[in-house]
């Protein structure tokens, strides 16, 4: 390509109209004398291996017989008969003037090295060519693209990105637009390249191919946030998840083994992959009965939960995570994805939540399962939870929804409950 | 005006082109030391499977002389490192020069714009 630069600069003359088809004509030039070239360096090297397997059958016949009579050639125009004796004996040329005397199995041999040499040179060779061979193809196929001729058109659209990510996201996650982002506009740069693929005629993904996407993406959250279940990050601020017994853990996780159907051998490593910001919530939980309850806060602790129920006991504000817990986990979903579809794993996750809990309620001080928050007792929630993400009351009572109808029952029983470990 | 520039830019080519030559000359001589590279390489590998039984003539010459294979071996490796050495040595000479060829190629374009735009004025002017 420097040789083509330099031709064009010494001519004193640069084209700068016509130029794609007059510079794809040039370059395909180039490619074929490539080609050629190799082809023919080709067809040499051939003709030395070939050389070299009848000197090898030669060397194995030589030695057959003591002496051989033979025509000898006399100066360049005459021969004279005479003997070809100590037929083992053969000096050879090693290259660079070098020569060394060996028999003809040590020929033999020094041949054989040599025509591994050639078969190496000769498979480059067929590697060049192949692959000058598809860089001409390749540009066939750009400059028909280019051309604009019937079968492919180059499809561009200005796509302003920040209307179509600022629906139906809310600002505080912000942060988890920007893949998306950079997403459409890899696409955009691809199709302003002029690469010459024929998939460029689609152009950029369409509106409805990127929620379709994004629906993937969400069915794929899910799935991780089921293995997810485990991440045991102790809480810093208070260490009340130490005391939570394993077996309600172990339950929990048989519920969701059977659930999920995965085998959570490695959930431990998973839990601290991070490659979204969601997942960086996902491990800043709090352990509370065996559920991993994100904080609404990285930075905060627990100790907020205390204001809010009359009684501080320990129970209660275990009872308190557990209510954060069942939206928590759908708030956590809800970073990556619309909220339209974690309203489904919201009211999966309860059902197979509250029978687990239900168990293992007398079991332990601190491992009581509680179950989901119970309605009336929501709402004091609500209004002096502090301030958490807007959507978190959204999620609260949508799921409260659903869970009303199972929690009358229980719903007595457990401030009883609550009130008996008090006293 | 635009007569002494079209004068420079010829000059300006010239002196370019001959720089050229010089570095296809260094390629050339470039690409034979590594064409003697490679046969030295065989060499060595040939007298590596060779044993002591055997005598090994160098060609100074019309003349064969005996050498040791040994001694043999010695020497190729010794020419192998000198052939590596020099090999380096066009190296840096051939980047040398591609620089300086890039610098002219630019004055010369410059050239060639002033030339284009002295052409136009004078069209202009007529």
């Amino acid at each position: 390509m420097t040789y083509l630069h330099d031709q064009m600069a010494s001519t004193g003359k640069v084209k700068r109209s016509k130029d794609l088809p007059q510079g794809a004509e040039r370059l395909k030039e180039e490619h074929r004398k490539v080609v050629k070239d190799c082809r023919s360096q080709i067809e040499h090297w051939n003709k030395v291996e070939k050389d070299y397997e009848s000197l090898q059958d030669r060397l194995r016949t030589l030695p057959d017989k003591l002496s051989y009579d033979i025509m000898v050639p006399f100066g360049p125009l005459a021969f004279m008969p005479g003997k070809l004796v100590h037929t083992n004996e053969l000096t050879v040329l090693l290259g660079d003037n070098w020569f060394a005397k060996c028999s003809a199995k040590q020929a033999d041999t020094l041949v054989e090295h040599r025509k591994k040499h050639v078969k190496n040179a000769l498979d480059d060779l067929q590697k060049v060519m192949k692959n000058f061979q598809n860089k001409d193809d390749f540009t066939d196929d750009l400059e028909k693209l280019a051309g604009d001729t019937e079968d492919f058109v180059d499809i561009r659209e200005e796509v302003i990105n920040e209307e179509e990510f600022t629906k139906g996201k809310r600002l505080a996650h912000k942060p988890n637009s920007k893949p998306k982002q950079e997403y459409l506009s890899d696409l955009e740069e691809d199709t302003e390249k002029k690469e010459g693929d024929e998939e460029r005629t689609t152009g950029l993904l369409s509106e409805e191919e990127l929620w379709a996407r994004l629906d993937e993406l969400e069915c794929e959250e899910e799935l991780q946030d089921e293995r997810y279940r485990h991440a045991v990050r102790i809480n810093t601020g208070k260490n009340t998840t130490l005391k939570f017994s394993e077996r309600n853990e172990q339950k929990v996780q048989a519920k969701r083994k059977k659930k999920s159907g995965k085998s959570n051998g490695l959930s431990p490593h998973e839990s601290y992959k991070i490659t979204s910001p969601a997942d960086i919530y996902r491990v800043f939980v709090d352990l509370v009965n065996g559920e991993p309850i994100p904080r609404k806060s990285i930075l905060k602790s627990r100790s907020r939960e205390n204001s809010v129920c009359s009684d501080t006991s320990e129970s209660s504000t275990a009872d308190f995570e557990e209510r954060r817990a069942a939206f928590g986990r759908s708030w956590s979903h809800d970073d990556a994805t619309h909220s339209d579809t974690s309203d489904g794993i919201t009211e999966e996750e309860s059902p197979t939540g509250t029978s687990p809990r239900t168990n293992g309620r007398f079991e332990a001080f601190t491992g009581t399962v509680i179950e989901k928050e119970p309605l009336p007792c929501s709402i004091p929630y609500l209004t002096i939870a502090p301030p958490a993400l807007p959507t978190i009351p959204e999620r609260k009572l949508e799921e409260v929804g659903p869970e009303a109808l199972q929690e009358p029952p229980k719903r007595m029983s457990k401030f009883k409950a609550t009130r008996l470990h008090q006293t | 005006m635009a007569e002494a520039i079209h004068k420079k830019l010829q000059s300006e080519l010239e002196k370019y082109q001959q720089m050229q030559k010089d570095v296809s000359k260094s390629m050339s001589s470039r690409q034979k030391l590594e064409a003697q590279l490679t046969e030295n390489n065989i060499v060595k590998e040939e007298l590596a499977l060779l044993d002591s039984q055997n005598t090994v003539y160098k060609l100074i010459g019309p003349v064969l002389v005996k050498q040791d294979l040994d001694e043999a071996k010695a020497t190729v490796s010794k020419r192998l490192e000198y052939i590596n050495g020099e090999i380096q040595r066009y190296e840096s000479l051939l980047k040398e020069m591609e620089r300086k060829s890039e610098q002219h190629r630019e004055v010369l374009s410059s050239l060639q714009q002033e030339y284009q735009r002295a052409q136009g004025q004078a069209v202009g002017k007529v």
